[in-house]
């Protein structure tokens, strides 16, 4: 099971860190809520994994560790106020540089020589 | 109420940005201004109580709910992370009274904003509980986030898109590591984990490590470490004045975290975790400064040029974060507060320049003359003394502090090259500059714009501040190294309470 | 009286100008001064004490940390310094009162011209390294500010900045030395350090040591190979070249030879480099100065040359050697000033320097003529003329010495070489000027100056012959004292006399004179030979420089720094990635030891779909919509995870959120391009992208698996064993959010204030366009507002708001609490908005979100404050149970008002953020136009 977990937690932040090396803003800002999923996931998991024991005091004398699950859910908050933001500025973005690239210059349609030239100029 | 007076630094800003933003008490421009300064008065006035309190009785720490450490979150208050508070809210009065002259109102929530900002900063210098660190930094974030753009304009979106990008970035790697650090101990008060650092088992050690480790690179990216320090020129530069001036002690957020967790907790006496840090810190600190000159050297406008001068003493702080030595973390709390106060004035330096100088703004090319030639250019010069480090201001002092420490840790082979070149690359950047902008200027002044009372006031308090620092050197030297006393022996002669036994 | 008034008095005096800003111009002079002189004064009533060879002192500690203290010291260099500073000042304001014209602003001068004075007083008068270094660099940053006096002439801010740049350098290196002498000798303290002589020269800091100092003392002084910024600072006003560039701030390195002689001094190095720069600058100064055609650009010269004349004194090592020095420094600033004086007076009268047009002037200025041939051949050491004294000395000393050995005699002879140069330019400049037929179409036809125009050059000159004459007379104890403090042991005996008898010094004398006057008779052969080498202006050749470093500079930065987001991300990345798998190859097992949880179906299932749809959001992040659902699946799983994992109020939480989300991403969406391109970088960088993903995944993965495997002992048992005696509730999570880590949770809605405040910032006049058409170019449906849907969730809302109430009630004790009650009511209200749009709300629903946040906020906030009443700290919680009739049993907890704050702030947050977006679809949007 642990394993199971651990590989999910590793998928999604594969997937997250894949999608924030993207150039345009919208799969930027999948990649980060992406992300956000394997850091709950991951910060749930400090606390190890237990199966039916709600933190919810009933005389039982076992219990799932309530920190970790008080952390996630600040993290939670946090991580929609933040994703809430971000997206908005990608609208701001793409408003005002009408573009919708990270770095607002027009290169919405990617063509091979165009880019290799990019690169020959930064060098 | 002086129990509750750590607390009270955290609920004072928090509790003005509330009030004004009641729709009926913030419809009026004037009584929002006259209440935030009431505000942050108080503000400055309960830190430099408690900074005094502090002195005179020692450590105070504040356990909220009543809950004691480690179970409850704790206020970890010393002289360094009160010195840090009263820093921060002088330099908070300074800007919001610069904004009166018109900035506050480019746009809505200013002065909210700025205290949310403020309670965000506050809260990370003197929360004792990492994860609350964490929250107090998105709180900050948060809040400069949505200042960044304060006014519009293409310029500060784009600028903002990458800046809340990266931090979004820093904030989920900031999670992974308080996940490993609870994983592995189960604990998150700073103090508690001092205590635990040196009794852990020995794969818990390596995992402690790397989430220490991870920790690099978040406060790195919040201090500007190279090689993740780019954001910082653009999204200074793109800021509204007041609020690249407020970001001056931003950066320092990050050097104050790298003190408390990779000194404090995995410091000297963290047996094998003991400085994992420094070998990171040192080479990257080092070239850290030597990426700032470069971009000194290549900045074409004022506010740029500051930018990169802020990199510069960002490297500078790293690196006596690395050295590890009480003269040098002395030597570091002198110059954060010098650099902090010297950035804050040239950036406001700037707007004023570029306000009067039409479209050339603050780029260095000949333009017509600014329209109070004599009094900028008298505030310019004494502003590049500060920054270049010349005497008779307080750059040098911090300088000196800065090469007399490294020499102590027989350090100084690797250190002075960069510190001295950097200084001389800001001497010959900031004369061309000030020769461009003031000298060489051409035709007869279309700007009538004439700096507003509010304006020079608040230039004028950080201008006395500077001058103060030289004049109470001595005073001043002395709190530092009680300060750097702090850094190192964070959590001594502590005592926790007992573990309660199931 | 103190000796700190020898120099508080004139920084008194900088702020004389400041104060009278009237256009008197004599009285500015008279009262700029006064203070001048007052401390002119108090130094003659020290000269008894200090000619016994008392040191007086003055001290106050300043930062003693740093060994940077308030010290000053007054011997026998320091007064001889400070009669040059304080005298040679006084006669420049009176000089420049009469140079400077009507547009100049005097006062300004003035105050520049003090604010010199006190720095260069300081440097002498300093007993304290650190405070020393601090003068040594305000000479550089006020001479930076008279040079470039006149900012309006381009050359005059060209020569300020290379004057700046390269004493300022050298200011930074003699910082170095200062340090590592201070370091070494354990003392800051000037007195101190000099008696520790051997400390120094034994450590093996003592090579660097030098080096640094040199450099400092080589940049000031113009020393070759640095000595190309003195003539461009000719640029300034003649009083200033008179004052810094003749008795002054030229002679400050010098002065640093002289005054660390004892310490530094006295080893092979020194005498080697000292002597050997000292020699090439002497040289080369004399002999570019007899091509100068500039007046001024040939005293600087031979200015240069002296100096290089003084540095040769000091390196050749012998106790005389030193003597002659420190008797020539004295000699220099007294003819040099007055012929930087005489210059400035014809270039006055005569509108130019330019030898080639200034030419027998002894008609028009006979006066002026005479005071400036006596000094020039004071310059030339000629007899009777105290130039000729010290020269004599040179001679007498390059005889006697073996610093190179086998090769010494090369010192001698080109010694009487320089001589031989300086009698040529010297003649030069008498002759060309004053005689050597007519003037040349001068701008304005010369005249004597104004009388008291006169009086400095008169004075010096005189000075200039009684000291010829009478040597030991007028100079003599000031020379004793002055070497003595320069030696610190007993002088040899020597004689200050005309003269010597018959001996090799007068024949090279001799040799030298007449030499020069065949040099200068025959120069036509000279100039020729001098035309060959095109002669390249060093003011241009800096600027170039300067630029290319800058221009390099640009080029590496943009190399760095290419203001491209991904970049910076991928640097994050493999930095993190770095730091957190270094110590991960320690690590034996990825798996620790504790028991697994069995592998149960559903949650294979479950690991299944998540992978799959991350995947798919992966692949499909192009076509939005598409990569949208699939996240939501992702969120799904995540939630149900959550719940599987005991953890029922993350589930809900999360869930709440994601529909949150979900919809906030759908009407974002609807600005956004539908579309992007499939491929947004080269393959290369894909797959790149995709190995470091890959990476970092696994390394977390790695982490979470290890986490999970090994045993935690956490302090949470303390929560769970004080949920319900401590906090009054049995769900021990929100217990924690409410009660224990309270502050945690005020922080969080905080951030959600503040994103809601900057959401409305960012959407505040935001220039979007509603599109036409969806991306395949279908038209939207006209009817925004279904009935059917309008009905249904009208009848919902009641019982939306209902199940909130209920889940926040039982918040404390069962999963639920105020932020997903708050989630959940607004997604009710939120489904009004999409059923009915947002003026039909805005017209019913008349709350002020912003009032909600603040509020929200405010109650959390005073919950916390209410147990200041109680003198507890802030959040302490209260809780009770009462008992109703009918009612039953029920709890009250000041936590749920805290709570109930929360919820107020999750509604107001989350309906400003989407009721604004909605707001942006409403009819009085312009349409994009096709």
């Amino acid at each position: 099971m642990e394993l199971t977990y651990a590989f999910c937690v590793g998928a999604l932040s594969t997937g997250g860190v894949f999608l924030m090396l993207r150039a345009q803003t919208f799969p930027v800002i999948l990649g980060l809520t992406l992300l956000s999923y394997a850091v709950n996931l991951f910060l749930f998991a400090s606390g190890r994994l237990v199966i039916n024991s709600a933190a919810i005091l009933n005389g039982s004398e076992h219990y799932a560790d309530p920190l970790p699950q008080a952390l996630v859910l600040t993290a939670i908050v946090i991580g929609f106020a933040m994703s809430a933001f971000a997206l908005i500025l990608a609208m701001r973005a793409r408003a005002d540089l009408s573009s919708d690239h990270v770095d607002g210059n027009d290169v919405e349609n990617y063509k091979p020589g165009k880019a290799i030239k990019r690169r020959k100029e930064t060098v | 109420m002086l129990d509750h007076l750590p607390v009270s630094l955290v609920l004072i800003p928090l509790l003005a940005g509330i009030i004004v933003l009641f729709p009926f008490i913030g419809n009026n421009t004037n009584r929002i201004r006259s209440l935030s300064l009431l505000f942050s008065s108080l503000l400055l006035i309960s830190s430099i109580k408690l900074f005094l309190v502090v002195q005179a009785e020692g450590i105070f720490i504040y356990a909220l709910g009543d809950w004691q450490a480690p179970y409850g979150i704790t206020l970890y208050v010393d002289i360094f992370s009160s010195l840090l508070c009263v820093l921060t809210s002088f330099l908070l009065i300074c800007v919001q009274i610069y904004s009166f002259a018109g900035e506050d109102t480019q746009g809505q929530y200013y002065h909210p904003l700025l205290m949310f900002q403020t309670m965000g900063i506050i809260g990370a210098f003197l929360t004792g509980d990492i994860f609350n660190l964490f929250v107090f930094f998105e709180v900050l974030l948060m809040a400069s986030y949505a200042l960044v753009i304060h006014g519009g304009g293409k310029k500060k979106t784009q600028a903002n898109l990458h800046y809340v990008i990266l931090n979004l970035a820093g904030s989920a790697l900031f999670l992974f590591a308080l996940g490993i650090l609870y994983g592995t101990f189960g604990s998150l008060n700073m103090v508690d984990m001092q205590v635990k650092v040196s009794s852990l088992t020995e794969d818990q050690t390596i995992l402690a490590k790397a989430g220490a480790l991870l920790l690099v690179s978040v406060f790195g990216l919040k201090s500007a470490l190279l090689p993740i320090h780019f954001w910082l020129t653009r999204t200074y530069s793109a800021s509204p004045a007041t609020v690249a001036a407020f970001f001056a002690i931003m950066t320092k957020v990050g050097i104050y975290s790298f003190w408390r967790v990779h000194t404090g907790i995995f410091g000297n006496d963290a047996g094998s975790l003991a400085n994992i840090a420094q070998d990171w810190l040192t080479p990257l600190a080092w070239l850290t400064i030597i990426a700032g000159t470069i971009a000194v050297l290549a900045s074409q406008t004022l506010r740029v040029l500051t930018a990169n001068l802020v990199i510069v003493s960002a490297g500078s702080l790293l690196l006596m974060v690395a050295l590890n030595t009480h003269m040098a973390a002395t030597a570091g709390v002198y110059y954060l507060i010098h650099s902090t106060l010297a950035c804050a004035f040239m950036f406001l330096l700037a707007d004023l320049i570029i306000k009067q100088r039409g479209k050339a703004e603050d780029r260095f090319v000949i333009s017509r003359p600014v329209s109070q030639s004599r009094l900028l250019s008298l505030l310019f010069f004494f502003a590049a003394l500060c920054l270049i480090g010349m005497p008779p201001l307080s750059g040098f002092i911090g300088k000196v502090f800065i090469l007399k420490a490294s020499l102590d840790a027989e350090m100084a082979a690797w250190v002075w090259p960069p510190i001295l070149i950097s200084s001389l690359a800001a001497m010959i950047v900031l004369s061309r500059a000030g020769s461009t902008i003031f000298w060489r200027a051409k035709g007869q002044n279309s700007e009538q714009y004439q700096a507003q009372f509010s304006q020079l006031f608040a230039i004028s308090l950080l201008g006395i501040a500077l001058v103060s620092m030289v004049v109470f050197g001595g005073p001043l030297s002395e709190i530092s190294s009680q300060a750097a006393d702090n850094i190192f022996n964070m959590g001594h002669g502590i005592k926790l309470v007992e573990k309660v036994d199931a | 009286m103190s000796i700190i008034w020898l120099i508080l008095l004139p920084t008194l005096g900088i702020f004389i100008p400041l104060l009278c800003q009237s256009n008197n111009r004599n009285m500015i002079t008279s009262l700029t001064a006064m203070l001048p002189v007052a401390s002119f004064i108090l130094l003659c009533t020290y000269t008894n004490q200090v000619f016994s060879g008392e040191e007086l002192r003055f001290f106050i500690p300043w930062i003693s940390s740093l060994g940077l203290s308030l010290s000053f010291h007054l011997d026998g260099l320091a007064y001889l310094f400070c009669l040059l500073i304080i005298g040679i000042g006084l006669l420049v304001i009176l000089y420049a009162r009469y140079y400077l014209s009507d547009e100049d602003n005097m006062s300004k001068f003035y105050c520049l011209l003090m604010f010199f004075m006190v720095a260069m007083l300081g440097v002498v008068l300093s007993n304290n390294l650190i405070q020393l270094w601090m003068f040594w660099e305000l000479t550089s940053i006020s001479s930076f500010l008279l040079i470039s006096f006149w900012s309006h002439k381009t050359e005059a801010r060209k020569g300020a900045r290379m004057a700046l740049t390269v004493t300022g350098s050298g200011g930074l290196a003699l910082l170095g030395a200062l340090l590592l002498i201070g370091h070494i000798t354990g003392t800051y303290e000037l007195n101190e350090v000099l008696d520790k002589a051997n400390l120094i020269h034994a450590s093996d800091l003592y090579t660097p040591t030098l080096i640094l100092f040199l450099l400092g003392a080589f940049t000031k002084s113009a020393q070759f190979p640095f000595h190309f910024w003195l003539p461009h600072a000719m640029s300034a006003p003649t009083p200033v070249s008179a004052y810094l560039h003749s008795a002054t701030m030229v002679k400050a390195g010098v002065f640093l030879m002289a005054r660390f002689y004892p310490v530094m001094a006295g080893t092979e190095q020194w005498f080697i480099i000292v002597s050997l720069t000292g020699m090439i600058t002497m040289l080369i100064g004399a002999y570019v100065a007899l091509f100068k055609h500039d007046l001024k650009g040939l005293l600087a010269y031979s200015t240069i040359s002296h100096l290089g004349l003084i540095t040769l004194l000091f390196g050749l090592g012998t106790q005389l050697a030193a003597i002659a020095g420190v008797f020539h420094i004295i000699n220099h600033a007294v003819f040099k000033a007055s012929l930087f004086m005489a210059a400035g007076i014809i270039d006055h009268e005569s509108g130019t320097r330019d030898m080639r047009k200034l030419n027998g002037l002894w008609k028009y200025m006979p006066y002026t003529a005479t005071l400036a041939m006596v000094a020039a051949l004071s310059m030339a050491g000629v007899p009777l003329l105290n130039g000729f004294l010290s020269k004599e000395m040179l001679f007498a000393e390059t005889l006697s010495q073996d610093t190179l050995g086998a090769l010494s005699w090369f010192i001698p002879l080109l010694s009487t070489l320089a001589g031989m140069l300086a009698v040529a330019y010297s003649l030069r400049f008498i002759h060309d000027v004053f005689f050597n037929g007519e003037p040349i179409d001068l701008p304005r036809t010369p005249h004597e100056p104004p009388r008291y125009m006169r009086v400095p050059v008169e004075i010096l000159v005189v000075a200039c012959i009684l000291i010829g004459l009478f040597p030991q007379f007028i100079v003599g104890d000031l020379l004793n004292a002055a070497s003595s403090a320069v030696l610190q042991k007993p002088l040899p005996d020597f004689s200050l006399a005309i003269w010597h008898g018959l001996n090799f010094p007068l024949l090279m004398s001799t040799i030298a004179i007449i030499g020069g006057s065949i040099l200068y008779y025959k120069r036509e052969v000279l100039f020729e030979f001098k035309e060959q080498f095109l002669a390249e202006d060093a003011k241009y050749v800096f600027e170039s420089r300067i630029q290319w470093i800058v221009s390099k500079a640009v080029q590496i930065h943009k190399f760095f720094d290419n203001d491209s987001l991904q970049r910076y991300i991928l640097c994050l990345v493999i930095f993190a990635l770095l730091l957190v798998s270094s110590p991960l190859l320690e690590l034996l097992d990825a798996g620790g030891d504790e028991p697994r949880l069995g592998l149960s179906w559903l949650a294979i299932f479950c690991a299944t779909i998540l992978f799959v749809s991350t995947i798919l959001t992966v692949i499909w992040s192009h076509q939005r919509l598409k990569s949208i659902l699939a996240l939501s699946v992702v969120g799904l799983i995540v939630s149900i995870t959550f719940a599987y994992f005991s953890a029922p109020d993350l589930a809900l939480t999360q869930l709440s959120v994601e529909v949150v989300t979900i919809i906030l991403f759908l009407s974002a969406l609807f600005f956004l391009p539908q579309q992007s391109p499939v491929i947004d970088s080269p393959l290369s960088t894909v797959v790149r992208d995709f190995i470091i993903a890959l990476l970092f995944g696994s390394v977390i993965g790695t982490i979470c698996y290890a986490l999970l495997t090994r045993p935690l002992d956490s302090i949470s048992t303390f929560f769970l064993e004080n949920s319900l005696t401590g906090g009054g509730g049995t769900n021990a999570v929100n217990v924690i959010l409410v009660d224990f880590r309270g502050f945690d949770t005020l922080g969080e809605i905080t951030v959600l204030g503040i994103a809601a405040l900057g959401i409305f910032k960012l959407l505040a006049k935001i220039p979007l366009y509603l599109p036409r058409t969806d991306s395949t170019g279908r038209a939207w449906a006209t009817d925004k507002h279904p009935v059917l849907l309008a009905l249904i969730s009208q009848s919902l809302l009641p019982l939306a708001l209902l199940v909130s109430a209920f889940i926040f009630l039982r918040g404390h004790n069962m999963p639920g609490g105020g932020f997903i009650a708050g989630l959940i009511t607004a997604v009710a209200f939120l489904q009004q908005y999409i059923a009915h749009g947002v003026d039909w709300m805005a017209q019913r629903l008349k709350i002020n979100y912003q009032l909600l946040i603040a509020s929200g906020l405010f109650i959390a906030t005073c919950t916390g404050l209410g147990s200041f009443m109680f003198d507890r700290p802030f959040m302490t919680t209260w809780f009770d149970h009462f008992h109703l009739p009918w009612v039953g049993e029920f709890e009250l907890a000041s936590a749920m008002i805290f709570d109930l704050g929360v919820y107020l702030t999750v509604v107001g947050a989350t309906l400003l953020i989407l009721a604004n977006l909605g707001k942006l679809t409403t009819s009085e949007r312009p349409m994009e136009d096709i």
